[in-house]
């Protein structure tokens, strides 16, 4: 079991408590390609973000390949997000002034790799993704699509145990969101990477192998969706 | 562990500075106008005071001059308007009253003298006559040959030491004039030295350069001046403080001439430890003020270079969380914003001490005459050195503040901010 959810609360505290995860209880297993799917507030993004480590949670437990997540202090949280997560965003949120190839090094300099050999490895998943004539080049001079590609070279490029993607086609159309779909498809079968990816969108969840609804807190139904059926909406056609 | 300044932080710092180039540069600036003041003041004061300084060279700086004239008030029966000098027997008697005063050396003057070589050179000039312990009170700068010495004065020696402008009128072409004679009032002096000191604003009796200077009994006998002295100069011991003494000194000189000892007119007391006094204590007024105006300017600097990565932070929100969420911990992110703060402090005010010392060398090279410099206007090595500690210590406190707000940002941040 590579994620283990029991019984995980989260309630905010700004002002007036909002009890956001009212008890979670999940499990997904290594190289699963699954879609977490819920309207705006039913906590998909809290759950994301306990999941990557960015968030604490109040209540329950949470085992990350066997590790327990709990109360880890800042330096131990940035070293596991920093070896066993990549994220992908909905807007990419790479660091303008720096080129791809700069973006895609940057977690391997947290790690204190060497500059040449951090060099080296960007290039190769730049290479991997079809970017490496765009390698040079800064996130203002490519497409939406390009720039999700390089940014998944980034989440991939330290060998995470997951791939976190949040909304990842949030920001593209649709033709490009197929592409970079096809993409995290591709990595999850070929390589076995496991790919959680939080949508709303039923288009994007379909292409994944399992979907998980998320309702006021509270996980819903969770579809097996191999066949790919669970929605035939023109999007992913 | 990464080590703390390795080229790669370097670079990373380097990158989010030049990023945004003209608010770097502008938050640079007032650190380096900081700095810049700062030394240049430093370095023109310290110049303003050794010129001032040199107008005194060549002083004893315990040095008293007495001088005379018409007295003021009326006193023991005396009208007031009595014009009176001193003579030796003055000299006598402080040198046995006071002992704490270590030379008593009298010298006459006479204005206006034509001094000729031959027909086709000749000078104005002031005629001293000193005894040798009057080098003791104004050091000469000998270029030729040597000054009064005691056995001249005794046997009333026609010779004379002349100063650097006399010299340079009477000897155009140069080159030692030892052993030549020349006129003054058509007695024949041998000259036996030259006395280069060029005197700058203070001088008694006239300026050195433009004196004659020959034994006071010769000076004595050729002018019929009898006993008259006009002017007594003396020296304090060491570690006496001058202004101690002279009330006593006023004292008896006005009792056996019968001024009144409140006659500061009649009976002028000249006393350079003072004119120093002053001078020192103007001057230390004048650093109180740059540095206060300095280290202000400077402060205000260094505060400007907080706020702006204050802001600079705030606009980094979605960076910084970005960099959290994949790996960087707390410590690199404070490690990086002081860093910056540093790097952008030091560059800044290192390169203002590199530019005040151009300027301040280039007006030393103004200040330079025949390859000697006149005044010294460069920043002391320690001063320099001093700054540049400095800046590193406020490079990191400018840092702080903005550094711990960057560390307060969560990686979350990143993504709610979008």
């Amino acid at each position: 079991m590579l994620i283990e959810l029991k019984g995980v609360h989260k309630t905010y505290n700004n002002g007036q408590p909002l009890h956001v995860l009212k008890g979670i209880d999940l499990n997904i297993e290594k190289g699963e390609f699954v879609s977490i799917m819920g309207a705006s507030g039913s906590g998909k993004s809290t759950l994301l973000n306990i999941l990557g480590i960015l968030d604490n949670y109040d209540e329950g437990t949470y085992h990350l390949a066997g590790t327990l997540i709990k109360d880890l202090s800042e330096r131990q949280a940035a070293d596991y997000r920093n070896r066993m997560i990549g994220f992908v965003f909905q807007s990419f949120n790479l660091i303008s002034f720096k080129t791809a190839v700069e973006n895609v090094e940057l977690p391997l300099y947290y790690q204190g790799v060497s500059r040449k050999e951090r060099h080296a490895k960007a290039m190769e998943y730049l290479e991997k993704l079809g970017l490496t004539d765009w390698s040079h080049h800064f996130p203002n001079e490519m497409s939406g699509g390009q720039k999700q590609r390089v940014a998944i070279a980034r989440a991939l490029i330290t060998q995470p145990q997951i791939i976190l993607a949040d909304e990842p086609t949030g920001a593209l159309d649709s033709k490009t969101s197929v592409e970079v779909m096809q993409l995290l498809k591709r990595l999850n079968q070929e390589d076995g990477i496991t790919i959680i990816v939080v949508t709303h969108e039923s288009g994007v969840a379909n292409e994944t192998d399992k979907i998980i609804h998320i309702k006021d807190g509270i996980i819903g139904e969770i579809e097996e969706n191999t066949r790919h059926t669970a929605w035939d909406g023109p999007m992913m056609k | 562990m990464k080590r703390f300044f390795d080229t790669d932080t370097f670079r990373e710092i380097l990158d989010s500075l030049l990023r945004n180039k003209s608010r770097s540069l502008l938050t640079g600036f007032g650190v380096f106008w900081g700095v810049f003041m700062l030394m240049l003041l430093t370095g023109g004061g310290q110049g303003l005071k050794d010129m001032l300084v040199q107008e005194f060279e060549g002083f004893a700086q315990n040095t008293c001059i007495i001088a005379t004239s018409a007295t003021t008030k009326p006193y023991k029966g005396f009208e007031k308007g009595r014009v009176w000098d001193l003579n030796y027997a003055d000299v006598d008697r402080l040198k046995s009253m006071v002992p704490e005063l270590e030379t008593v050396s009298p010298t006459v003057s006479l204005w206006g003298k034509s001094v000729t070589r031959d027909e086709n050179t000749s000078s104005r000039a002031v005629v001293k006559g000193a005894r040798a312990d009057y080098a003791r009170i104004e050091t000469p700068k000998m270029m030729y040959g040597r000054y009064i010495n005691d056995a001249d004065n005794l046997q009333e020696r026609k010779v004379c030491v002349i100063g650097k402008r006399v010299y340079e009128e009477l000897f155009p072409e140069g080159g030692s004039p030892l052993g030549k004679r020349i006129s003054i009032d058509g007695s024949y002096y041998t000259v036996i030295g030259v006395d280069w000191k060029d005197s700058g604003g203070i001088s008694i009796n006239g300026s050195a350069s433009d004196a004659v200077t020959i034994p006071i009994n010769q000076a004595r006998r050729a002018y019929n001046l009898g006993n008259t002295v006009h002017l007594v100069c003396f020296t304090a011991k060491e570690g006496i403080t001058m202004s101690d003494i002279t009330p006593r000194v006023r004292e008896i000189v006005a009792r056996y001439h019968y001024i009144d000892p409140t006659d500061e007119q009649a009976l002028f007391l000249l006393n350079t430890q003072l004119i120093f006094g002053i001078v020192d204590n103007l001057f230390r007024g004048v650093n109180f003020l740059i540095w206060l105006i300095g280290l202000g300017t400077l402060l205000a600097g260094v505060i400007g270079v907080s706020n702006i990565m204050m802001v600079s932070v705030k606009e980094r929100t979605t960076e910084i969380g970005i960099r959290r969420a994949i790996g960087a911990t707390p410590k690199q992110i404070l490690g990086q914003i002081i860093s910056e703060s540093i790097v952008l402090t030091l560059v800044a005010g290192m390169s203002a001490i590199v530019f005040s010392v151009l300027i301040l060398y280039g007006v030393e090279l103004a200040m330079t005459e025949d390859g000697i410099l006149k005044a010294a206007f460069q920043v002391p090595f320690g001063t320099a050195v001093l700054a540049a500690l400095l800046l590193a210590v406020l490079g990191v406190a400018a840092g702080l503040m903005p550094a711990s707000r960057a560390m307060q940002i969560k990686p979350v941040d990143a993504m709610r901010d979008e």
